[in-house]
């Protein structure tokens, strides 16, 4: 009945044919409309990971060293969706979400910025001036994440929830980098400077 | 474990007050309502709300709504509103309608995330359970309005059934005891005390006066069931241990006040029949709660999509403008109007232009976690036990056993092996395959049936902030939050609303969704005439 269609207006625009499937949008019921997160249930922004990164967390969560030792409850279901996932989806997902780009800018939390940046160098030697990412040295892109991700994570990191698993020696290196950031208020002012890097440009919707 | 009311019957005269207090904490609020009407205190309970929407035909012109989440709410929304001659289309992300009234049975696809499964129960009309709302008691007469109005069949639902069973690992040796023996037994206790403690004043402090001391006492022996000296001595309440009859009824003898102390029983399952949602006599639809939702989609035939799924909600001038996913294309459409159920929790991670603040308040309501496990038993052994319909307490995770209050002496059923609402219990559930799941059931439910593993054939479990696109039961909305704000996301912003039992102060419940429905329909229906008055003007 088409009268019962709403009329007003109607297009249609093709996306990623090619590595869409429909499951993937399952990725978007939690991290939100082109997979930039979702505060409300602590999912974070995927369209900022590049596939690499994402296919390294997705196995690292299939086999269970992220989310098993953890009491992080978004990890575990996590962990538990990305048991759930075949070798095939794991590929249509990563395909699917590296196409979105970021339209939004995040939040800044309020911190002392240029205190941040000192306690940024240390990071910048993986992640990247910038914090644009190494492939090579497995460090993810940072700028572009919400602030209460990375806390979260540095936290994480830093109470030996995240990077005590034997398989994971990137997170090792990293547990151990966390462990040596002081202070709360030293990890709020790192997050803060991280929030103020832009994105690389190539991520970023015009 | 301690009674943290531990208070010592006051050493001088009760004061009427005091003496209310005291059954209320003894007895259950219902025996307090009974106490003081007794004493002429309170005024008959006011009648439940019971107007409906009508909402009058539409006159002003062509009107499309969108309506987001095949719901209660949203399946509501689309028959009144097409009724009033509104163009409404439903956009369902899931593969099925229906929200959290799910009825599973076999065949039936349970999309938890990272543990999807499919129900393997018999094919068998009676083998089914709803994942969901189970139960209508008699005061949500919006959603009973849609059961009378659709002729939908309802039988009798027992919550409160005293053959069931109390359990609990730390009292009576972990052994269940029948709820009718506990509930006979400490009523029976704190009467007692309560008669002996009135009996023991001379005189009782002002305002009460000999009659009423006398009707005190009258109350104690009638609802602890004393003996004529006011002590309590058993009670055929309990059941007898023998006889009763063809030869005299032989009583039980009563357990010690302090075992039925021990147990926590008291402190919150004993009174679960008293909460107004919960009290005798309930209702469900016959065949599964999901006739509901089955009578709405035969009136909504080509107005649902399903597997829609929400990328974008923008407010535009006049009416909005949403985007979906659907077979692997992104939509857009426009309409006059916006019915939002989309749980508040994912919608604040669709984009969208809302308000801030509007968003701000989406974002802090909290995902329900609740959980449900279905076990299919091959026989229907609590019968043979004298057990038809109603819940067991336990104080392992599994929290209740229900039995199916339908298909009497066929030859399986249905229980419900599981379930709980704490969110702790439910990370627990959440945290374990369905087999796990069902092991741990099975395990937990054999402190209350020997041979529990013997019968049970298979299971399904639903944790619900697992559940995709809902990733929640209830919201959860915080004292603060529902003072500040509740208004907030009640109004609608534009020709938007935010709707379903989430916008309610009953949460998880049917009569929360449709509700909320009527009232953002009632609000469409003042824009329209508004609209018309500026018209007209």
């Amino acid at each position: 009945m088409k009268n019962l269609i709403l009329g007003c207006l109607l297009f249609c625009v093709s996306v990623q044919a090619e590595t869409f499937h429909k499951d993937a949008q399952y990725c978007l019921v939690c991290h939100g409309s082109n997979a930039q997160g979702n505060e409300a249930i602590s999912a974070p922004n995927l369209a900022i990971l590049p596939d690499w990164y994402l296919s390294s967390q997705l196995q690292a969560f299939k086999s269970g060293w992220r989310g098993h030792q953890t009491t992080d409850a978004y990890s575990k279901e996590m962990m538990a969706v990305a048991q759930s996932m075949s070798p095939e989806d794991v590929k249509r997902a990563i395909g699917f979400i590296t196409a979105f780009q970021v339209s939004k800018a995040v939040e800044t939390l309020d911190g002392d910025i240029s205190h941040g940046k000192d306690l940024f160098q240390t990071c910048a030697a993986c992640h990247g001036a910038s914090a644009e990412g190494n492939k090579t040295l497995g460090a993810p892109p940072l700028a572009g994440q919400y602030s209460w991700y990375l806390l979260r994570q540095l936290e994480a990191y830093r109470s030996g929830q995240r990077g005590a698993a034997a398989q994971d020696s990137n997170g090792a290196m990293m547990k151990q980098i966390a462990t040596a950031i002081k202070t709360d208020q030293d990890l709020n002012d790192l997050v803060a400077y991280i929030n103020t890097l832009a994105l690389p440009s190539t991520k970023v919707k015009h | 474990m301690t009674n943290p009311d531990n208070k010592q019957i006051p050493a001088k005269g009760l004061t009427r007050r005091e003496a209310l207090l005291w059954i209320g904490k003894v007895a259950g609020s219902a025996a307090m309502l009974q106490a003081a009407t007794l004493f002429g205190v309170l005024a008959a309970p006011v009648a439940a709300q019971t107007e409906q929407v009508k909402l009058k035909p539409l006159t002003t012109g062509r009107k499309t709504v969108l309506i987001l989440g095949a719901g209660i709410s949203g399946l509501v929304a689309a028959y009144e509103l097409g009724k009033a001659g509104y163009h409404c289309k439903i956009l369902e992300a899931s593969h099925r309608a229906g929200g959290r009234n799910f009825t599973i049975r076999h065949g039936d696809f349970i999309d938890e995330l990272g543990n999807p499964q499919f129900c393997n129960f018999d094919k068998d009309p009676d083998l089914y359970f709803n994942a969901g709302p189970a139960r209508i008691p008699a005061h949500h007469t919006a959603i009973l309005h849609y059961c009378r109005e659709f002729g939908i069949e309802m039988q009798l639902f027992c919550n409160h059934n005293k053959n069931c069973y109390t359990q609990d690992n730390t009292a009576f040796g972990g052994k269940a005891v029948r709820i009718g023996e506990y509930e006979a037994d400490t009523r029976g206790f704190f009467s007692e005390l309560m008669a002996k403690s009135i009996q023991s004043q001379a005189k009782l402090d002002a305002p009460f006066d000999d009659i009423d001391k006398q009707k005190l006492l009258d109350f104690c022996r009638s609802y602890g069931d004393l003996s004529s000296d006011f002590t309590y001595e058993g009670s055929v309440r309990a059941g007898y241990k023998s006889g009763g009859i063809l030869s005299p009824g032989v009583l039980k003898t009563p357990r010690a006040l302090a075992d039925l102390l021990q147990s926590d029983f008291w402190a919150g399952a004993m009174h679960f029949g008293e909460l107004s949602d919960q009290s005798a006599a309930l209702m469900t639809p016959v065949g599964g709660m999901d006739k509901i939702v089955d009578a709405f989609l035969s009136r909504l035939v080509g107005k649902v999509q399903l597997k829609a799924q929400v990328q974008k909600v923008q407010l535009l001038p006049l009416g909005v403008e949403v985007s979906y996913w659907l077979d692997g294309q992104l939509q857009v459409e426009q309409a006059d109007y916006c019915l939002n159920c989309i749980p508040a929790q994912l919608m604040a991670g669709i984009e969208n232009n809302f308000p801030a603040d509007y968003v701000g308040v989406m974002r802090q309501l909290k995902r329900g976690k609740l959980s449900k496990i279905a076990l299919q038993a091959k026989e229907r052994f609590w019968e043979k036990d004298q057990i038809y319909a109603g819940i067991s307490w336990t104080s392992q995770d599994i929290t209740q056993i229900w039995y199916p209050s339908h298909g009497m002496f066929k030859a399986k059923g249905i229980l419900l092996g599981a379930y709980s609402w704490d969110p702790a219990i439910s990370d627990r559930f959440s945290a374990m395959t369905n087999q796990e799941r069902i092991a741990t059931a099975i395990a937990q439910g054999a402190k209350l049936h020997p041979d529990y593993a013997k019968y049970i054939e298979q299971g399904n479990s639903i944790c619900w902030q697992r559940m995709n696109h809902m990733l929640g039961c209830g919201a959860v909305w915080s004292e603060d939050l529902l003072k500040t704000s509740f208004a907030r996301l009640q109004a609608p912003v534009g020709s938007h609303y935010l709707v379903g039992d989430q916008v309610s102060y009953h949460p998880g419940w049917q009569e929360g969704a449709v509700r909320s429905a009527w009232y953002a329909m009632e609000s469409i229906q003042q824009q329209e005439q508004q609209k018309q008055r500026q018209g007209a003007a």
